[in-house]
Order: C-alpha cells, then sequence, then structure tokens
C-alpha cells in the first residue's frame, strides 16, 4: 500500500493541429511523485498546460510521451477510476436531468447501486446545499450551483484521489471559504487532492505541496513554507527603549535597516551566521523579543520564477 | 455490460426529452384513435365489402396485410427522417467540452460509452416503431379476425434500417464531433442515393452498355447501403408473407453497419479531449 497517489515519468503532450502543420507543446518531459494523503496545488498561468495534465492522468488525453500511474495503477487501466472523483474546468451536465437525476446518472457509472446511492446523493447535497434544488432541472443552475453539483458529482464514489480543476471558478467568497473547508476536511479523512489553480492566494491556504508550471514545464515543486522562504532574510524587533545599542557600525555590519513597522530586515550570506549574529547583538546589551525569516507569499515567488523561465527562454 | 445498459438507459431518456421522438409518439398515437375511430364505427365493414363487390377478389389475408401496409409505410419512412434528425447530436452532445470529461473520468471503458449511446439509439426507434406497428396490427387483427403475424417483421427492419444509417452518423460525429455532416450523408443514402443506385443497378442494360460505368455502378451499390431495398422491397415482401427474392441487401447492410461500428469504436478509442 506504500505507493505515490501520482507518479509520472517524463509525461508529455504535444497536440498537433487537425492538417498536421502547428504542434503546440502543452507538456513537456513532466516527472512528479505526489505522495497519498495530501493537498497538491499545480500552478501556472492561463495555458501552462495544467488542464492537460489531468486530462493525460485521467486517460481523457494521451500522451506523446512518457508513462503515469495514479494510485499504483497505469493510467491505461479505466477501472482504477472508480477510486478516483474529478472536477473539470468547464463542466456540462445532460441539462434534461435534475440535480439529483445527474448524480444518480454518474454514481451508476461509477458502480453504485441502490439504496447506497441515493442516501449517498442526499448526503452530498446536503454538504454543498444543494438539498433544495435536488429535483430542478440543471439547465437552471447558476454557475455557483453548477460549481458545487460538479463538486458532489467528484465526491460521489468516496474516492481516495480528487482531481479539482480552477475549483473556486465562478464562486463567490463564501462559496470558496466553504470549498476550501471542504477540501481540509476531505484530506483530514486520507484523501489526496490534487488541485489546479492559477490563484495563488487561495491555494496558500490549503496546499501542502505546491509545483509550479510554466509552459508546459515544471519550474519548481515543492512544500510551500520551503518555497516561500527567503532564506538569508529576517526581521528583527528589540526591546524599545533598548535600540540606541545599535552602533552605526553594527548596522553596517550586518547591514541592518529599520523597517517602518519598527522591526529591522537583516540580511546574511550563509544561515549558520545567525547565531553568531544573534549572540554579538546580544553582548552588546540589545535584548531580542521577536526573530523571523521573511516570507514572499507566493505570488511573489511565482513571478519571479515566471520571469526567470522567460529570461532564460529569450537567451 | 452493465454500463453499456446504463448509457443505453440514459440515453433513451434523453430522447424522450427531445421534442422530436414525444412528437412522433403524438402522432403515431393520433394515427391510432383515427383508426379506432374509423374501424370502431359500422361504415367499416364496407371496406372489405367494397373490396369484394368490386370484384377484386383478394383473400382476406391480403387485404388485411395490404391495409396495413398502407397504413405503416408513410409513418415508417418519417420515423426515419425524424429519428436521423433527433439522434444526430447524441454523439456531439456526449463529446462537448466538460461534459465527455467527467464521463470518462468514470470506470467506464471507451468502447461502452459508445456502445451504449449507440443501442440507445436504437432503442427509441425500435420503441416508437413497435408502438406505431403493434397498434395498427392489434386494431386491424382485432377488427378483420385475421392475424397477419409476419407483418411484424417492419419493427424489425424499420429498426435495422435505421441502425445502418445510425451506424454512419456515429461515425462520422465521433471524427468530426459536430452532428451535421452525418445527418446530411444519412439523408443523402437514404433518400437518394440508396434508391438511385437501386433502380440503376435493376435496370443497368436501359442506362449504358459500358461495361466501365456497369461496374462503376455495381461497385457503389455494393458500397453505400441498400436501405432502399431493406426499408422497401424486403419489408413489403416480409410483411405480406411473401417470399423474398435475395436477402443480400440485409447482409451486406449488415457487414457495412459492424465495419462502420468497429472503426468508430477505434476511432474513438485513440481520440483526444
Ligand atoms: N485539444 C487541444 N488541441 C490543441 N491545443 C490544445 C488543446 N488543449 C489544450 N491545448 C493547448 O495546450 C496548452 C495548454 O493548455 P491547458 O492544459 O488547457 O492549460 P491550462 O489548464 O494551464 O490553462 C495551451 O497552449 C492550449 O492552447
Ligand atoms: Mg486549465
Amino acid at each position: 500500500m506504500d505507493f505515490n497517489a501520482i507518479e509520472t515519468t517524463g509525461l508529455a503532450k504535444t497536440y498537433t493541429s487537425s492538417f498536421g502543420k502547428k504542434t503546440v507543446s502543452a507538456l513537456n518531459n513532466f516527472t512528479l511523485q505526489i505522495p497519498k494523503g495530501m493537498i497538491f496545488g499545480l500552478l501556472g498561468p492561463n495555458g501552462a498546460g495544467k488542464t492537460t495534465l489531468i486530462k493525460l492522468l485521467l486517460g481523457i488525453t494521451f500522451p506523446t510521451a512518457g508513462s503515469a500511474k495514479i494510485l499504483g495503477e497505469d493510467i491505461s487501466n479505466f477501472k482504477v477510476k472508480s477510486k478516483i472523483g474529478y472536477l473539470p474546468e468547464n463542466h456540462k451536465y445532460p441539462a434534461y436531468l435534475t440535480g439529483g437525476q445527474v448524480l444518480h446518472f454518474f454514481g451508476s457509472l461509477s458502480g453504485m447501486t441502490g439504496d447506497n446511492l441515493k442516501t449517498r446523493i442526499d448526503e452530498l447535497l446536503k454538504i454543498v446545499k444543494l438539498e433544495e434544488w435536488k429535483k430542478t432541472k440543471v439547465k437552471n443552475y447558476s454557475k455557483g450551483m453548477m460549481q458545487r453539483l460538479g463538486l458532489a458529482q467528484a465526491m460521489l464514489n468516496d474516492p481516495e484521489l480528487i482531481f479539482l480543476d480552477e475549483p473556486t471558478d465562478g464562486v463567490d467568497p463564501i462559496g470558496r471559504k466553504e470549498i476550501r473547508d471542504l477540501l481540509i476536511d476531505l484530506k483530514h479523512q486520507g484523501k489526496t487532492i490534487f488541485l489546479n489553480s492559477h490563484i495563488l492566494s487561495e491555494v496558500e491556504l490549503i496546499t501542502d505541496r505546491v509545483g509550479i508550471l510554466n509552459k508546459g514545464k515544471l519550474l519548481k515543486e515543492g512544500n510551500v513554507k520551503e518555497l516561500t522562504a527567503r532564506k538569508e532574510e529576517y526581521k528583527i524587533r528589540f526591546e524599545s527603549g533598548n535600540e540606541y545599542l545599535l552602533s552605526p557600525e553594527l548596522m553596517e555590519k550586518y547591514s541592518l535597516a529599520k523597517t517602518n513597522d519598527g522591526y529591522y530586515s537583516l540580511k546574511i550570506t550563509n544561515s549558520n551566521d545567525l547565531d553568531k549574529i544573534v549572540d554579538e547583538l546580544r553582548a552588546k546589551g540589545l535584548t531580542i523579543r521577536e526573530l523571523v525569516q521573511q516570507k514572499d507569499t507566493l505570488e511573489d515567488m511565482f513571478i519571479s520564477l515566471i520571469n526567470e523561465a522567460e529570461k532564460e527562454n529569450k537567451q | 455490460m452493465n454500463n453499456i445498459w446504463i448509457m443505453t438507459w440514459y440515453t433513451l431518456r434523453e430522447a424522450m426529452a427531445r421534442k422530436v421522438f414525444i412528437s412522433f409518439l403524438i402522432i403515431s398515437a393520433l394515427v391510432l384513435i383515427f383508426m379506432l375511430v374509423i374501424f370502431g364505427s359500422n361504415t367499416s365493414i364496407d371496406i372489405v365489402a367494397g373490396m369484394k363487390n368490386a370484384k377484386l377478389n383478394l383473400p382476406m389475408e391480403q387485404i388485411v396485410s395490404q391495409l396495413e401496409l398502407l397504413i405503416i409505410s408513410p409513418l415508417t419512412g418519417l420515423c426515419i427522417l425524424l429519428s436521423i434528425f433527433a439522434s444526430a447530436s447524441f454523439i456531439p452532445i456526449m463529446l462537448e467540452k466538460g461534459n465527455i470529461d467527467i464521463l470518462l473520468s468514470k470506470p467506464v471503458s471507451r468502447d461502452q460509452l459508445l456502445l451504449g449511446k449507440f443501442f440507445g439509439g436504437l432503442l427509441v426507434v425500435l420503441l416508437n416503431i413497435a408502438f406505431l406497428v403493434l397498434g395498427v396490427w392489434l386494431i386491424i387483427s382485432i377488427k378483420f379476425s385475421f392475424w397477419n403475424l409476419s407483418f411484424l417483421w417492419t419493427i424489425l427492419l424499420v429498426t435495422f434500417t435505421f441502425a445502418i444509417l445510425y451506424s454512419l452518423i456515429v461515425l462520422i460525429s465521433v471524427i468530426t464531433k459536430g452532428s451535421t455532416f452525418g445527418m446530411m450523408v444519412a439523408y443523402l443514402i437514404y433518400l437518394i442515393l440508396s434508391p438511385v443506385l437501386h433502380l440503376a443497378n435493376n435496370n443497368i442494360d436501359m442506362f449504358t452498355s459500358s461495361t466501365v460505368v456497369k461496374s462503376v455502378v455495381k461497385i457503389f451499390y455494393y458500397i453505400i447501403p441498400q436501405t432502399s431495398e431493406v426499408s422497401g422491397t424486403i419489408t413489403r415482401n416480409l410483411a405480406l408473407g411473401n417470399a423474398v427474392d435475395s436477402y443480400q441487401p440485409i447482409w451486406i447492410s449488415l457487414i457495412f453497419l459492424v465495419l462502420t461500428m468497429g472503426i468508430a469504436i477505434s476511432v474513438f478509442r485513440k481520440k483526444d479531449f
């Protein structure tokens, strides 16, 4: 049972237009392992290849190179999908069905039957707050309701692994918060969640790990905390009335600079120096009240990464 | 198997949500009600009496089955025309972005999805035709106390005619993801190519003496499914209980259907969405 939820090796997809003239390299030599039980966020600007990756993993599109496994099974085995849930980015449901019937249809296709399916449908409609809309035709649903129905559809078969493509698209802020809470809840149930998004601030709030994708290339992958940490930058706050002890020489030595909020920023070249600096400051009689590592937002990191990649492309 | 059945069942439901199929059911129902009114009144006996008086001297079974066919024929033609129109969008709707994505994320094979849609279309037409034919058959059989069982062949043959055309619609819509082209080709074959080739092949010597032209006509005659004969002479002969000259059009059309669906499935298996 000790396998990754998702494993890809050199996965690639090149779309060829119908006339074979133009090709688009949507995904390039994509290798990644995602362990079970976490929320993974794949970030990237529009057209980066995020949707393509999910489609490859689900057998909706076929790779031009490489291979992949989900839940330990090769992606060519369609049976593994009984343990998978998926919310596509622009999902459509048979317009002639009601919300309840849509769930019944997809539930049946997932192999669910009878009372088991019926109770599950009611349970999910309640979770996504659509109980009262169960008997309304989906063609009368609003965008936000469609999104919530989509989430219910994706969770129907109690999947081990859930793919969500831009799940908060078209959802109001309260709905977004509800979706985030729902995803955290699912994680606590031991599910693995794979999330595509271009809304970084949101992903930051719930994901354990993120990958940054640009033009089909995985630029970076890692823990959100690690990725956003600015390694050599700290913020220090001294005991008030203590600061006069900071001599200009000392300030210069460690390039300490006072910031607007009463903190001092500290830049070092080697993190091992931190202890030494603290010792020296304390030896001067300064009392340190706070020392924090500076952080980028995911967005800062993202923008600088993409810019770097663009520069490299030009060279 | 179960997955195919689920797809078939929901295709039937999708069809029933369409005005076209419901309209046809209503037309059928009106025809049946009209027949009940006519044959329910005493005047109706006059039809048979009239035929007898006119010294047509047809046997009862001939009168009954001719009458049945007379009522049915224009309606089955209409049924096929409407069914082509209504079913041409089954596959394109399934292939729409956002819809196919969800279907393919379920533990269902692509073969099952496509076969389910195919059988779903057939089931709709089968039910529509069965309702009409059985209704007409029951009313006339009770009225004249003559049960012409062979008339029921029409149900199968009309459905089969539709199946041939529908397989082509399925193939074309898998390739183009649209409904227009498939629909046009189906109409072209059913209304023009098949009847014309049938006629040309039967009277080939009247048109030309060139062996090249003759072979070209022959080749097309065998390549294009022979819906004109299947839904025309063969249906007629079987319904009347007559001998059928040749079942060859059935076999050739069946091979066409199986090949077309085979190609459709193999194209669908490799298709990116
Ligand atoms: N079916 C397709 N045919 C041709 N090109 C495609 C197709 N799907 C996606 N692409 C192209 O592949 C690239 C990646 O698209 P996509 O995976 O949808 O990106 P994202 O989800 O990150 O916005 C884009 O340049 C897009 O235009
Ligand atoms: Mg996308």
